[in-house]
């Protein structure tokens, strides 16, 4: 099957990728050309089969109780921050609506 | 005696235990390697020269004490740039995460640091290990040492080529469709994927969380259990880990003619009958075949079904986990940020702005696959195949006791020849995937017979059975010309 630019659009946008133009072009092109070679797939008799689930094996809960963490460890968060206030992590506001 | 950086890491360790070489002394010349070659060979993204140098000190100070930690210890190894080592940067190879320092350890690598090796550096890769020539990696490619204008394979392209060009001991990779086998074959060294669930993928970033698996990439199948060995095992931490109690020494152990009588190995007319095989790829994997024939195994042809879809299940049920374990770099609370109101634009600018066009374009097809509409016709479907294809080996190792595959079509192709064609480039992997969407354990040999490009021949065996794929690997070393 094949997806049109304004399709590939849609997932982007869902995927929370902003996509000039020519990379949206370009994208919506190679789609094309792998749905058209995983669509194979559709041919396969499934029959009567299940979808391969892994056999879930937890080893039991840990407790549900807060911790602190060690001061190197701590550090190492934070400066990864890409915008630090202090010891707490600078976010822009989530109040606004996208711009399309 | 050899330059030091050439030694495989049973020799390494034979002559630590009899004092005739220091760790000093290894590490030192896997330095001055990577000094020489690196420049132009591009597989380390950042050697750890100090941290290396004070590590093969401390485990030269135990062995006059007597204290040594186990078999890796001093031993120079590289490790992937998907493994978290705490304190040093780690990027997947991508400038989404470039300036990011690893708040943990992984569960492998702080293995190995407990038992003494010495790590040297962290090695190339693509892109969030997606592609099969490190040509995809924010940093630049690696180059195949045999030849500069060709790719290494990938994603572990960086490791693979550290291994070959003698830069280290030992190294690790990780797999999810074949990213340690494709390149160990292009790059004609040992490349082993673990049986889903033998090695913790704690600390490892995630590329598709029910496929990865971390393996050794090594000169010899010998090392690679001395790796394995020391990395498996049951870890709290990742739940999809298995207590592991089978041995892993390899068998069969004989190395002599006749050594492997009894053992039966499958070939499945699917991967042998392909069309669009290299010649030198089918010519030197053939007579391999016929090598462990003439060591007494004998040879079955089988059918293994689904071969042909195995691909197309990949590339459905990998790029939806892709989707989802990608969603974490947001630019929020690491990695790069291009901070925009609303914070819509801030998630979609940042994420574009560091992802290259071939993780975009998994993460697209992932949320396509799994988007309401689309989901039930293909990763509904893909996870129905996927029991096809797991039934598929299950029955054929009713009948043999491993498979025998052409690790990759084609020998190391030239940088750029597959970069404007997404599917050639996947095609690339048409023989590594089926065992990761499996679980199955697998490992590339080096079997060329001439100096030329290296060619692999892959070894697929039952789950958790290491122990005979290794085995027939050191079997075929043996007889290798």
């Amino acid at each position: 099957m094949k997806l049109s630019k304004d399709e590939v659009g849609h997932l982007a946008k869902l995927a929370r990728l902003d996509l000039p133009e020519d990379k949206l072009e370009k994208m919506t092109r190679d789609f094309g050309a792998v749905l058209e070679y995983v669509d194979r797939i559709q041919k396969v008799d499934v029959q009567g089969v299940e979808p391969f689930t892994m056999p879930a094996k937890s080893q039991g809960w840990r407790e549900d109780k807060p911790f602190a963490t060690d001061a190197v460890t701590r550090e190492l968060i934070m400066a990864n921050f890409p915008d630090r206030a202090g010891d707490l992590l600078a976010a822009p506001g989530v109040f606004e609506m996208p711009k399309r | 005696m050899k330059p030091l950086n050439e030694l495989t890491i049973t020799e390494a360790r034979k002559l630590l235990d009899k004092d005739k070489v220091t760790s000093r002394q290894l590490t030192e010349a896997c330095l001055e390697q990577i000094r020489s070659l690196d420049v132009t060979l591009h597989a380390f993204l950042e050697v750890y020269v100090d941290d290396a140098l004070a590590a093969a000190d401390r485990s030269d100070e135990r062995r006059t004490r007597d204290e040594v930690l186990g078999t890796l210890d001093g031993i120079p190894l590289a490790i992937k740039d998907n493994m978290l080592l705490q304190g040093k940067s780690c990027t997947a190879g991508s400038k989404i995460l470039q300036g990011y320092t690893a708040v943990y350890d992984s569960t492998v690598v702080r293995k190995l640091v407990e038992q003494g090796a010495v790590i040297l550096g962290r090695t190339n890769m693509d892109e969030f290990a997606m592609g099969s020539s490190t040509e995809h990696s924010a940093y630049g490619p690696t180059k195949h040492p045999a030849d500069l204008e060709r790719v290494p394979g990938g994603s572990s392209g960086g490791s693979a080529v550290a291994v070959k060009a003698n830069m280290c001991l030992g190294a690790l990779g990780s797999d999810t469709g074949g990213s340690i086998r494709q390149p160990a074959s292009l790059c004609g060294i040992t490349g082993l994927k673990p049986t889903y669930g033998r090695v913790s993928r704690y600390g490892l970033i995630a590329m598709a969380s029910s496929l990865d698996q971390i393996g050794p990439m090594t000169k010899c199948a010998e090392d690679a259990s001395i790796i394995l060995e020391a990395i498996q095992g049951q870890d709290p931490n990742d739940q999809t880990t298995v207590d592991v109690t089978s041995s892993l020494v390899p068998r069969p152990s004989s190395k002599t003619k006749g050594g492997l009588k009894g053992l039966k190995i499958g070939l499945p007319k699917q991967a042998w009958k392909m069309g669009g095989l290299e010649d030198r790829v089918l010519e030197n994997t053939q007579a391999a075949v016929g090598r462990l024939q003439a060591a007494g195994a004998e040879l079955v042809e089988i059918d293994l079904p689904y071969a042909d879809e195995a691909l197309a299940v990949y590339y459905i049920l990998m790029p939806c986990e892709v989707s989802a374990n990608l969603s974490r770099f947001d630019g929020i609370r690491y990695g790069l940020r291009k901070q925009e109101l609303p914070l819509f634009e801030t998630y979609a600018q940042s994420r574009a702005a560091g992802l290259g066009d071939e993780v975009m374009r998994r993460i697209l097809l992932g949320t396509f696959a799994l988007s309401s509409g689309y989901i039930d016709a293909y990763y509904v479907r893909a996870k129905k195949v996927q029991t096809l294809i797991r039934n598929a080996y299950e029955q054929a190792f009713k009948q043999v006791d491993i498979i025998a595959t052409p690790t990759t079509p084609t020998t190391a192709f030239r940088l750029g020849e597959k970069l404007d064609d997404p599917v050639a480039m996947y095609l690339e992997d048409v023989f590594t995937v089926s065992i990761n969407v499996a679980g199955v354990p697998a490992v590339s040999v080096p079997c060329q017979a001439d100096g030329g490009m290296p060619v692999g021949l892959q070894l697929i065996g039952k789950w958790f059975d290491e122990a005979t794929i290794l085995g027939t690997a050191r079997a075929l070393e043996a007889y290798n010309v």
